[in-house]
Formats: structure tokens, C-alpha cells, sequence
């Protein structure tokens, strides 16, 4: 049985009448790739505020480790990124050794590791004069100084190329892999989640209202066969009539298909047999996104 | 609380701006110096004393307005205080550090500048006596403990608030003494001296006039070194819960 990393119950914050988290409760175990998807001002900052000790909770209760006793001491544990802060005036190995310094940490070759790592070894000019890109593989080192088993990330990969992308979500993995850490991650580049997370949370309106896996979601979210042809209603009696399918939504003479994705060849050939002219015949699956969206019944991440 | 102190020694010390202002600030004063040195009689064994009480005049605000700036603003202009509490430093080792770092930093700024300034008188054929030295120290721990008694008080601002160009222009109106100026005639108003008198001797510059005018003749400043031992203890609670009750801001 996996180890809870993190777990919270009814975590709740409240600003005045605004509530920005209602009775998250959300579990983290050993070696999940936590993706936590929401849209702006859903809650996800404020959750990981509350978690980190950045906000104080209204109600509800924090477990690190399997403890909710000295928060202060457990969250030693954590590395995290929440904007990457960092002195402007001190290069990447400065910011690094500082930071090292506090966490106790002595092993000179933590700090060269890391630089390697996100590929800022010998870099040498301040924090003040860094890309976006530079800034977030920064951050994204100091989470990972020490080894900790729990790592937190918001937004890591906002701003960065699709270079810097791919780098992060390699790094990702290959922390998880290597060393066992767990993450939780936030971002709204949710097809990018959707590569690297094992498991994800949907959280609205302050509202964590999903806990997933990754292959559960991929079960939720089926694949359907879309079809376009030069006659819509002919191309529905012939599925109907040859095939028996009845669960198909017609647009037009673009037709999508729910069942019977691993037919597309069979398919194609009775269309085109009683003269069907087919454009299109492409299996189609649910995205990360729709599933948000269906979801959450919004418009944008 | 000491792998932090250590790590803020590192920062300032990395800290190439630092260099730069307290070069200028010594290339300035020799100026200075070199300039005053050629008016008048000149300077003597005790011009020294003269100088030091103008230089200490505004040396808090300069020279401790930029250790208060470098210690606590920078923590806010870099978001570090997220990163401290984040790794769950707990927030009165934080404020308390802050105090030993101020300390220890004004300590050594406001300790060499005695030291420079014998330099260059020296230089200047007027080297001081050991008893203007004396009288130039007592001016620097002086200096020192305005310094650290107004950063101790604007940190309250600096938790509590979290801006930085408000807790700066605080700092500067409690080391030049505005604000000290402005609360002496409140309570020099008839209404508050009918009822209390004296008080403007118990607020920090009076506190620290009076250390200095007990060290200068010899007289007994440990009462009011326990005054201003409590004065610097309150401020550092007001902060610790300043920054209890307000959020970190982002």
C-alpha cells in the first residue's frame, strides 16, 4: 500500500464573505504526479498557500507525512516553487547557496547538480537579468534542492517555450522515477498535465470537485469516430442498416460515432461501397480540457 | 534560526551594490574631510569629536537606512519572506534573526567607522587622542542603537504591512527624527503635561540621549538600557504578531 505524502480534510479559506477554498479534502500519495487543474481564481494558490503555511486555514486540517503535529517542522520536507523568488542581484549558484544554507543543506554537489539539471550551470549573471524560462528552471531547482520527498509546483511551466516545456516535464518525470518524489502540480496548459500527471484534482470555485487517475480519466474520457462524407443521411442508414449502430450524433454530413472506434476500416470500406465519397474518417478522444469542461460546465482554463 | 543568519551573512556579503554604496559613502567623507581640513585653523587632535557629531548626526539614516533596507525590504522585494515560512521557518525566528542581523551588521559599520575616521585624520597630521576616540565610539554605539531600535519598530510595518516603500519612508522619518519631533509636541501639549509630564525623555531619541549623556559623564545607563531593552522587546512582539495575522503576500 502506497504512502499518504499529503493528505487534507475539509481544508477551507475564507476572505471576508469570499470563500477560496470550500472542504478541499485532497490525498497525495507516494510517487503521484499530482496534476491539479483549475482555472484562474478556482482556488489551486490558495490551496497550496494553506498547505505551505503562506495562509492561514479557516477550518480544516492538514496531514504531512501522516501528521498534522509541527506543520512547520513536516513542511522541511517539501520543496516548493509558488512564483520563483528569488534576490535579483545574485546569480543562480548565490540564489542556490543561499537557499541551501537555510535548509542545512552541506553537500556542495546538491547546488552543481541542480544547476546542471535545469541547465544553469555557468550561468553567471543575476537572478534580475533572466528570461522567463530562466527564472522558472530556477525556481523549479530550488523545489528540488535537497531531494524532498514532497514537492509542490504552481504554474511551472507558464511562460516557458516549447523547449523549456519538454525540459521541465522530463525533469518531472525523472525525479519521480529516480528518487520517488512526489509532486503536485498546477498549470493550465492541461494537455501538458495531462503527459506527465498520474493522477489529477479538478478544483472550481474554491470546489476540489474531482479526485482522478490518470487511467481512469482515459476511461472517461472514450474515444469516438468522426466521419465526413458527401451525404450525412445515406452514411446514416448505412451505419445503421449494416452495422446496427444507433449511437450516432449527426451534424450535417459529419457524423461521430461512440461505439464500434476499432470497426474504422470496415467502416470505411461498406461507405464507400454504396458510393459514399468519405473526407474524413479519424478516431477522436476526449482531451484533458473537454473533460474539464464538461466538468466544470465553464469556458476557459 | 542559525543556518538563516548564516544565509543572510552570505547574501549580503554577495550583495555587490553593498560594496559600491559604502565605497562611495568613504570616498565622499575623505572628500569631505580633505576639504574641511583646508578651511580654517585646519583640524587638531580633537577635531575629530566636531566631526563625529556631525557625521552621526545622519549617519543612522544613511548608512543604517541602508542596512534596513538591504536586511528587511529586500525580503520583500524578493519575495523571500514565502520562501522562509515555506520551508517552515517559524515566523519569530525570523523576526528575531532579522534583530541579530541588524545588530550585528550596524555593529560592524558603525565599529570601523571610528576607525576610518582615525585613518584620516591620521593622514591628516591631526591624529585623535584616546579620549576623542572615546568620545567618537560613544557617538557610534549610539548610531548603532537608534539604527537597531528604528529597524526593530519599522519592522512592524514591514510584517504587518509587507511594503516595502512605506516601511523605507518610516524608517527615514524615525531616524531623522520627525516622527519623534512630532509625538514631543503632543506631549508637550498643556493637556498631556497636566496629566503626565516628562514623557518625550521615554520616547526612543530620549532614550537614547540620555544613554549617550550617562556614557559621556560616567553616570549609571543601566535603568535606561532596561528601557530600551523593553522598547526594542515590545517592538519585536508587535511584529511577530504583525506577521501572525497577516498574510504573505505574492
Amino acid at each position: 500500500m502506497k504512502q499518504t505524502m499529503l493528505k487534507t480534510h475539509g481544508l477551507t479559506k475564507k476572505y471576508g464573505q469570499f470563500t477560496a477554498l470550500n472542504q478541499a479534502s485532497l490525498t497525495l500519495e507516494q510517487g503521484d504526479i499530482y496534476g491539479l487543474v483549475g482555472r484562474n481564481g478556482a482556488g489551486k494558490t490558495t490551496f497550496f498557500k494553506c498547505v505551505m503555511g503562506l495562509a492561514k486555514p479557516t477550518a480544516g486540517e492538514i496531514e504531512i507525512g501522516g501528521s498534522s503535529a509541527n506543520l512547520n517542522e513536516a513542511r522541511q520536507q517539501i520543496g516548493f516553487m509558488i512564483n520563483a523568488a528569488f534576490f535579483p542581484y545574485l546569480n543562480p549558484k548565490q540564489n542556490l547557496e543561499y537557499l541551501a544554507m537555510i535548509k542545512g543543506i552541506t553537500d556542495k554537489g546538491e547546488i552543481e547538480r541542480l544547476l546542471k539539471l535545469v541547465q544553469l550551470d555557468g550561468v553567471k549573471k543575476p537572478f534580475k537579468a533572466f528570461s522567463m524560462g530562466m527564472k522558472q528552471r530556477l525556481g523549479l531547482a530550488a523545489a528540488l534542492m535537497g531531494r524532498p520527498p514532497i514537492v509542490v509546483l504552481d504554474e511551472p511551466i507558464n511562460g516557458l517555450d516549447p523547449q523549456g516545456i519538454a525540459d521541465i516535464r522530463n525533469i518531472l518525470q525523472l525525479e519521480n522515477e529516480k528518487n520517488g518524489t512526489t509532486f503536485i502540480v498546477s498549470s493550465h496548459i492541461l494537455s501538458e498535465l495531462d503527459l506527465v500527471a498520474t493522477r489529477f484534482g479538478f478544483i472550481e470555485q474554491g470546489n476540489l470537485v474531482k479526485e482522478i487517475s490518470h487511467t481512469e480519466l482515459h476511461e472517461h474520457t472514450k474515444k469516438a469516430l468522426v466521419i465526413e462524407v458527401d451525404d450525412g443521411q445515406k452514411a446514416l442508414a448505412v451505419l445503421q442498416s449494416k452495422f446496427g449502430i444507433t449511437d450516432v450524433s449527426v451534424d450535417g454530413n459529419k457524423l461521430v460515432l461512440e461505439s464500434n472506434v476499432e470497426k474504422s476500416n470496415v467502416i470505411a470500406r461498406a461507405l464507400f461501397n454504396e458510393g459514399l465519397e468519405l473526407f474524413r474518417l479519424s478516431p477522436q478522444e476526449t482531451t484533458l480540457e473537454e473533460y474539464f469542461m464538461g466538468l466544470v460546465g465553464g469556458q476557459n482554463v | 534560526m542559525f543556518n538563516y543568519i548564516k544565509g543572510e551573512i552570505y547574501r549580503l556579503l554577495n550583495k555587490k551594490s553593498m560594496y559600491i554604496f559604502f565605497g562611495i559613502f568613504a570616498a565622499v567623507y575623505i572628500l569631505f574631510a580633505l576639504v574641511n581640513s583646508r578651511m580654517g585653523d585646519g583640524y587638531n587632535s580633537k577635531s575629530i569629536i566636531d566631526h563625529a557629531y556631525e557625521l552621526f548626526m545622519f549617519l543612522p539614516v544613511v548608512l543604517g537606512g541602508y542596512l534596513f533596507g538591504s536586511l528587511y525590504n529586500d525580503d520583500l522585494t524578493s519575495k523571500n519572506l514565502t520562501t522562509l515560512v515555506g520551508y517552515g521557518l517559524s515566523k519569530l525566528k525570523i523576526v528575531l534573526s532579522k534583530l541579530v542581523l541588524i545588530t550585528l551588521f550596524s555593529a560592524v559599520v558603525f565599529g570601523l567607522i571610528p576607525l576610518v575616521m582615525t585613518a584620516v585624520f591620521a593622514i591628516l597630521g591631526a591624529a585623535p587622542t584616546a579620549a576623542a576616540l572615546g568620545t567618537v565610539y560613544i557617538k557610534a554605539f549610539v548610531a548603532l542603537l537608534t539604527t537597531v531600535a528604528f529597524s526593530a519598530l519599522t519592522g512592524i510595518v514591514v510584517y504587518g504591512l509587507q511594503r516595502k516603500t512605506f516601511a523605507m519612508v518610516l524608517y527615514v522619518l524615525l531616524s531623522f527624527g520627525i516622527i519623534s519631533q512630532l509625538i514631543s509636541m503632543l506631549l508637550n501639549s498643556d493637556i498631556i503635561r497636566g496629566i503626565a509630564p516628562n514623557l518625550d525623555k521615554h520616547l526612543m531619541t530620549g532614550i537614547t540621549d540620555r544613554i549617550e549623556q550617562g556614557l559621556t559623564s560616567g553616570q549609571p545607563v543601566i535603568l535606561i538600557f532596561i528601557e530600551y531593552i523593553i522598547y526594542v522587546a515590545v517592538a519585536l512582539t508587535l511584529s511577530v504578531l504583525a506577521f501572525h495575522k497577516k498574510e504573505l503576500e505574492f
